[in-house]
């Protein structure tokens, strides 16, 4: 604003853009509309007043409510306060964030793990540093949101390979192989739209055969595959030979954090290197002492990763008995394929209104004819529960002729 | 929103193919004499009849168009409301001086988009009145399709056109391109790329939120294929660099500042070009002054040939010269969303094969980023 005399003129209105900019996400209906939970994220939650089975968490084990967990939380701040005063690198690391570290990557089958305020913050914080101008980053093209953002912040060179397309992978490693000084490989574990995993086993051969360094979000694999749960490395039996093994605390381990899992040097490296981590304070020590407890039960209750693989298998074969296309997916993801968008969008809203918690996913996050519902399992589901669930898939496909 | 969408069918396209000539250019009496049956005319009626049953708010559009068989049969049958002929054709047999006259009614009524059923001389036709003033979009019934305004069937052209008109696709470059049809019933082959029309292309979309797309113009992403070229150009010194033609390659040199002949090969050194729209002697002429030669090419028509199509100029002997390996192959994703694969056809089956053996090639579709894309037979 300039003030001229007694007139005020306005040069320009500097926050304009902010209500046209969401006016339009409005208009195209690309604006999020927040759901607000009353309860917990539980296996019966209530979403904007209504009583809901929810499928569309990611808290696959029913951790988030587990009382060693809220109990961990709990003495932890007792103990610790709840705040941690500080970043890691100066005077935010507290006894009990080393020991989650040592503890999960014991739990890993790793040398020594990381733990990052938050998954993105791993991949954003992490990715840049490990390639640069002489380099080249592999991604497989359906790779996660934040895999791709480190990956844009990175001063490198990028491929992109057709999803899990082995063939395709190796002509860019060929190709790399003459023209950069180091490789990286970087794809997700389980992807998260589909439920399918990535093949580890040879993507970790062909990198060893081109002396190129793997990094795999595992950040839907943890918790949920592997013996245990212990994730995509003892899935294929291939512990400490994944180069960078990221994941997260948020999903199945059901509290928050982002973590990595690798060699010492790995560590070392990461710490001194990562922007993210080294400039946001640390977690809590609530965060922690949930986090640890979360280890302590995936490694003492086995049977919450039988549950969730139980009712998985429970409900896909169903769904699919009925006539559902369940995709390609291996793991508790089970998309539920109907074809156009907005018929996904209806299946998702009828399903909210009989009951059932569970988002569509539309194009062009998928393919224009593969629009789907995303629903993803949780191990504290009844049986009762799951066949409620079953029932009105059935009737709302048969409604809308899907099946 | 579209509202106004002139709309011609070419009666005589494709009449050609089945009586054995290679087109109808200029020798329709003779396809007629052969015994040949119109096809243009039921391939339109397909067209409008699918495109009509599944988009909504069909009795919203203006259809403006020709009389009879050019178009107002075809529009009636379908069951088109709200007609208008604009043009109407004086003689007994239709030419494709009928084809400009109407496209020149239809710019004179300002139209969104221009429907058309022909082939490739229609297409010809349809963009030497047109240019890139407007988006045209073809349905295919020529005996030769290069061009890359056309959907690939009845079935797609309707699909495309439903789509767009609810903006879901976007417009982009489309090539023209033809065979000189004189030239090729004596026996050689020469597709020539004619100009570069604006197309209806699938957008390309960058994930701005966890499932939030934004979709991106295709000069945006030109613009940042031109950087990578800039940088490319940049740690290279000492290479000769050809740009080859079309329009994706024409924007990038635009970017860079350079005077680029949109149609033709030119070639650049050391900040500047050099020579323009060179022909295959004058590129070889080069190559012996300078070993050190990279070529960036980008897949031109409907079909995803990088060589052979409408670049004749980069002859087998030309390519040997530069390699295969400092060939650059750029593309903006919406090209290869249409036509995954990248296909050559240099004339030269032994570089055919050397090329196929290849099996893939890295494909430029962004800054510093690069896809596999197959090389196909």
């Amino acid at each position: 604003m300039i003030i001229m005399g007694e007139e005020l003129i306005m040069k320009r209105n500097p926050n304009a853009f902010l209500k046209e900019e969401y006016e339009e996400l409005v208009k195209n209906n690309f604006d999020w509309k927040l759901r607000m939970l009353e309860t917990g994220s539980t296996p019966h939650s209530v979403v904007d007043g209504k009583k809901v089975i929810m499928l569309c968490s990611n808290n696959y084990l029913n951790l988030s409510n587990h009382p060693r967990l809220v109990k961990g939380a709990i003495d932890a701040a007792k103990k610790f306060g709840a705040g941690s005063g500080s970043v890691r690198a100066i005077a935010g690391t507290m006894k009990i964030h080393m020991e989650v570290e040592k503890r999960l990557a014991k739990f890993k089958g790793t040398e020594a793990s990381l733990i990052y305020q938050t998954g993105f913050a791993a991949n954003a914080g992490l990715i840049p540093q490990l390639a640069g101008k002489d380099d080249i980053i592999i991604s497989d093209e359906l790779n996660h949101g934040s895999i791709i953002d480190g990956v844009r912040l990175a001063k490198t060179d990028r491929a992109v390979y057709k999803h899990k397309d082995m063939g395709e992978l190796e002509k860019v490693l060929i190709d790399s192989d003459k023209k950069y000084r180091r490789i990286l490989i970087i794809t997700d574990g389980v992807f998260s739209m589909d439920g399918d995993i990535a093949p580890m086993d040879k993507i970790v051969k062909l990198a060893q055969k081109y002396g190129a360094m793997t990094y795999v979000d595992d950040a839907h694999g943890e918790g949920v595959i592997g013996p245990d749960g212990r994730g995509i490395g003892a899935h294929f039996g291939l512990e400490g030979k994944i180069d960078v093994e990221m994941g997260t605390f948020s999903k199945a381990f059901g509290v928050v954090g982002g973590l990595i899992a690798g060699s010492q040097d790995l560590v070392n490296f990461a710490y001194n290197k990562s922007r993210t981590w080294l400039l946001s304070g640390s977690h809590p020590p609530a965060v922690a002492g949930a986090q640890l407890a979360a280890i302590d039960v995936l490694e003492t209750e086995p049977e919450h990763v039988k549950n969730l693989w139980d009712n998985t298998r429970y409900f896909k074969k169903e769904l699919k008995s009925m006539g559902f296309d369940t995709g390609e997916s291996e793991t508790p993801i089970t998309p539920v394929i109907v074809g156009e968008s907005s018929k996904a969008k209806e299946l998702s809203n009828k399903l909210y209104q009989e009951g059932v918690f569970a988002l569509p996913i539309v194009f062009p996050m998928v393919a224009k004819d593969k629009a789907r519902i995303r629903t993803m399992m949780n191990a504290g589901l009844t049986k009762k529960d799951l066949d409620f669930t079953l029932e009105k898939f059935q009737k709302l496909g048969k409604q809308l002729k899907i099946i | 929103m579209i509202s106004k969408i002139g709309f011609l069918v070419n009666p005589i396209a494709g009449m050609g193919g089945k009586v054995g000539l290679k087109g109808t250019d200029g020798v329709s009496d003779k396809a007629k004499s052969l015994g040949a049956k119109p096809v243009a005319p039921s391939k339109a009626l397909e067209t409008l009849e699918e495109f009509l049953s599944s988009y909504s708010q069909r009795d919203n559009i203006e259809w403006f168009t020709c009389s009879g068989l050019m178009g107002y049969d075809e529009l009636l049958k379908a069951g088109a409301k709200k007609i208008q002929v604009l043009y109407t054709y004086k003689k007994s047999k239709t030419s494709s001086d009928d084809t400009r006259d109407a496209c020149e009614k239809f710019l004179q009524k300002e139209v969104d988009l221009i429907l058309f059923c022909g082939g490739d001389g229609t297409a010809r036709d349809v963009y030497s009145v047109v240019g890139d003033n407007i988006p045209i979009l073809g349905i295919p019934s020529g005996v030769k399709m290069h061009s890359a305004v056309f959907g690939v069937n009845t079935s797609a052209t309707a699909k495309m056109l439903h789509e767009f008109v609810n903006n879901r696709l976007t417009i982009g470059d489309a090539e023209i391109m033809d065979l000189d049809e004189e030239r090729y019933r004596k026996g050689e082959w020469n597709i020539k790329l004619f100009g570069v029309a604006k197309g209806i292309v699938e957008p390309t979309y960058v994930q701005v939120g966890k499932s939030v797309f934004e979709s991106v113009t295709d000069n945006a992403v030109k613009d940042e294929l031109a950087e990578h070229i800039q940088d490319e150009i940049k740690e290279n010194p000492g290479f000769l660099y050809l740009f080859g033609s079309g329009g994706t390659i024409d924007y990038i040199a635009g970017k860079l500042g350079l005077k680029n002949t949109l149609l033709g090969i030119d070639a650049y050194y050391s900040g500047k070009i050099i020579c323009s729209d060179l022909n295959e002697e004058s590129i070889l002429k080069l190559l012996d002054k300078y070993p050190k030669t990279k070529v960036i090419l980008s897949p031109i028509g409907a079909q995803g040939f990088i060589l052979g199509r409408g670049n004749l100029q980069l002859s087998p002997q030309v390519i040997r010269k530069i390699g295969i390996n400092n060939i650059i192959v750029v593309s903006t994703p919406s090209k290869l969303a249409s036509t995954p694969v990248i296909r050559v056809d240099t004339g030269d089956k032994n570089l055919d094969k050397m090329f196929f053996e290849h099996e893939f090639m890295l494909v430029v579709i962004g800054y510093r980023l690069s896809r596999v894309v197959r090389i196909q037979i």
